[in-house]
């Protein structure tokens, strides 16, 4: 068990800078999940943090210990890949075992450790076989137990669920949860899902372009997105976005107009609002904005309409009941106190 | 309707036997199908013969080059024919019986088994050994350049290589001998001494082969996924033993058909041994090649002598090879 902690870590090729100033403090038993897009940098601080990519400058402590120039085996950290990674001439037992048999253990040692490992994944079937003659989750399973099995102070994700199939990601994530809340060790994971994130962290780090662009746990960061990318990035269906412009009380494009939820300077904003904070009022209510209905998707339990009101094309999520015809005019109002309100030059919140 | 014409293009050349047999295929009993699906018999009779077409002439050309002068040294093998008398009568097995009481046969026989293990062994260490070192040390751009240089010397026909090298290690001219003379006044003839020689001439079978299968390792190496290397690093391996753990198993398959690659190639070194000892000092790299090419050309003219010999080794090969091949195909 261990804290992570990155001081000003900085990483670049050459000339090219892809890290700079990144600071991030990890506490013992958090899991701590790095969402971002691809090309973000998440996977290279993780690299970084297994020593598995030089870093370039600033610290890196493990349990309080500057480990900037350990190797990777001396860190206290164990890793799964995306791709597995096992190791493909050896069977199941032999993947799980390589790195404590290569450490001198006794094989009475070995057999203990692996057998509630092997126990906790169920993996005692396929212990004589060959990575390839497992399917994908297996085969992930596999590497699991190869990093449970050196009891690390800290566990590394990096997209371990990326190149499974929809529902065996389901199943694994859950497995991973409950191993987390067994184990409690410090862990970091990595994923551009943002379900895998919100489900499984602790505290979410949003990474864009190197940066992090907001640290917190999912519900704040869900329902109190510090940036524009941050409320587009988090959230399916996506936020709603509406450029207007703030003047005298009112929020307005020139068409539609909504009530200022505070008061607010003369300027420029990018009023954001969840699907599901949008709801279909009858005509005549006070604050309701005419829109036609252009797409409707059954999505299940609810149906996601497309609206548009003057300029602004929008989406609502309404119970699957309701039934909207194509063309067709409605009403909307906009729940006042969950309109979220960016700078639009900075993408930066503003709060009353 | 379109079956018309074709049947009578085939009649119009049954005079050869190869049309006829396929005007007779024609009207199998998926021959109706065949029409109805627009797959004229031409098509057809086409896509049959193709395999003929491709493969003949290469089995002409074997069959000419291979098999014809196989079963004539097997014939000569059975009798007495020499090159100083015109006639010869077949005396069967009284050669093969011969050679087992000839030690210089068995001498020939024991320096081949040496050579192919020297020169195999030795190719492999040197292009595995050097093919990790670069991997490790070298950087892209130097890897490039090695390799180039790498090549070179498997590109020169062996003869040339051997010359290059016979004349290097020569005791008065060679360009190696000289700055050990300069250094320790001593004046080496590795060519000279039976146990220098044999190595001498496995190095130059090396410095041709082993180079350029450090390059294939290179590219083996470089064509490996590198998230196991990096869940070794992981796991504690360091070093070298990332290799000897991980890749090199990783890399079982091809390693094992480069060794057999070589192994056939070092069977065919009669041109090196040739100019370079010409099976010297004595009898000291004589291989059996060797030794048949001189008891049937240079020293005797017992050209039948010497092809029993060439039996023997031919039958001595496939076993093995076949053995060796089974044993890892399992």
């Amino acid at each position: 068990m261990a804290t992570v902690e990155c001081r000003s870590v900085r990483k670049s090729y050459g000339e090219h800078e892809v890290i700079s100033d990144f600071s991030l403090s990890i506490e013992d038993h958090e899991f701590v999940v790095f969402l971002g897009p691809s090309g973000c940098g998440k996977s290279t601080i993780l690299r970084m943090v297994a020593g598995l990519e030089d870093i370039t400058g600033g610290d890196l402590m493990i349990g309080g210990r500057r480990v900037n120039d350990l190797d990777p085996g001396d860190r206290g950290i164990a890793m799964v890949f995306q791709n597995y990674a096992l190791y493909p001439h050896m069977s199941v037992r032999e993947n799980i075992t390589f790195a404590l048999e290569r450490a001198g253990e006794t094989k009475d040692m070995i057999a203990r450790r692996l057998a509630p490992v092997v126990e906790t994944l169920g993996l005692q079937v396929y212990l004589n076989r060959k990575p390839t003659e497992l399917s994908g989750g297996q085969q992930q399973r596999v590497a699991i137990a190869r990093a449970m099995i050196k009891t690390p102070e800290v566990f590394l994700f990096d997209e371990p669920l990326s190149n499974l199939d929809a529902k065996l990601r389901g199943h694994l994530r859950v497995e991973i949860a409950r191993l987390h809340k067994e184990l409690r060790s410090t862990s970091i994971y990595v994923t551009h899902d943002q379900l895998e994130a919100m489900t499984l962290a602790d505290r979410i780090v949003l990474m864009n372009a190197g940066r992090i662009e907001q640290m917190g746990t999912p519900e704040e960061i869900y329902s109190r997105p510090a940036t524009l990318f941050a409320a587009g990035f988090i959230g399916t269906p996506g936020m709603n976005f509406f450029n207007l412009v703030a003047s005298g009380g009112k929020l307005t494009d020139g068409e539609i107009s909504i009530d200022a939820p505070f008061p607010l300077s003369e300027r420029p904003v990018t009023v954001g609002i969840r699907p599901g904070a949008i709801s279909l009022v009858r005509d005549g209510m006070p604050g309701a904005i005419p829109a036609i209905a252009d797409r409707d998707e059954f999505h299940g339990e609810t149906r996601l309409l497309s609206l548009t009101a003057g300029r602004q094309s929008f989406m609502v999520a309404v119970p699957a009941s309701v039934r909207v015809a194509e063309g067709e005019q409605v009403f909307v109002s906009l729940a006042p106190d969950q309109l979220h309100l960016f700078d639009t030059e900075s993408g930066a919140r503003i709060d009353a | 309707m379109s079956m018309v014409p074709s049947r009578n293009w085939t009649n119009s050349q049954d005079r050869c036997d190869l049309k006829g047999s396929r005007r007779d295929r024609g009207e199998t009993p998926l021959a109706p199908v065949i029409s109805y699906l627009n797959l004229g018999q031409n098509v057809m009779n086409r896509g049959r013969s193709l395999p003929v077409v491709f493969l003949g002439p290469a089995l002409v050309v074997l069959i000419v080059l291979a098999l014809i002068p196989t079963i004539y040294a097997i014939n000569i093998s059975l009798q007495n024919r020499t090159l100083s008398a015109p006639d010869s009568d077949y005396v069967w097995f009284a050669n093969y019986i011969a050679l087992f009481s000839d030690a210089r046969f068995l001498n020939a026989l024991w320096v081949s088994l040496k050579w192919e293990v020297i020169s195999v062994s030795l190719t492999m260490i040197t292009g595995i050994g050097l093919g990790i070192a670069m991997f490790e040390a070298a950087s892209p751009r130097w890897r490039n350049i090695l390799c180039f240089l790498f090549i070179i010397p498997v590109l020169l026909p062996r003869v040339c290589a051997a010359f290059v090298w016979k004349f290097a290690v020569h005791p008065l001219y060679g360009s190696v001998t000289w700055p050990v003379r300069a250094l320790t006044g001593q004046t080496p003839d590795v060519l000279a001494s039976p146990n220098s020689a044999l190595f001498t001439v496995a190095f130059v079978d090396v410095w041709q082969w082993g180079l350029f299968f450090a390059v294939i390792v290179l590219k083996l190496l470089e064509s490996l996924p590198p998230q196991p290397i990096e869940a070794a690093r992981i796991d504690r391996i360091k070093g070298w033993r990332v290799h000897r753990y991980i890749t090199l198993p990783m890399l079982k398959l091809p390693l094992i058909s480069l060794t057999l690659v070589k192994a056939i190639e070092s069977l065919r070194s009669f041109d090196l041994v040739y100019v370079m000892t010409r099976g010297g000092p004595g009898i000291s790299t004589e291989t059996l090649d060797m030794y048949a090419y001189s008891q049937g050309f240079i020293e005797a003219g017992r050209i039948s002598y010497a092809s029993s010999m060439a039996v023997i080794m031919l039958v001595i090969s496939i076993l093995m090879f076949s053995t060796i091949w089974k044993r890892i195909g399992t």
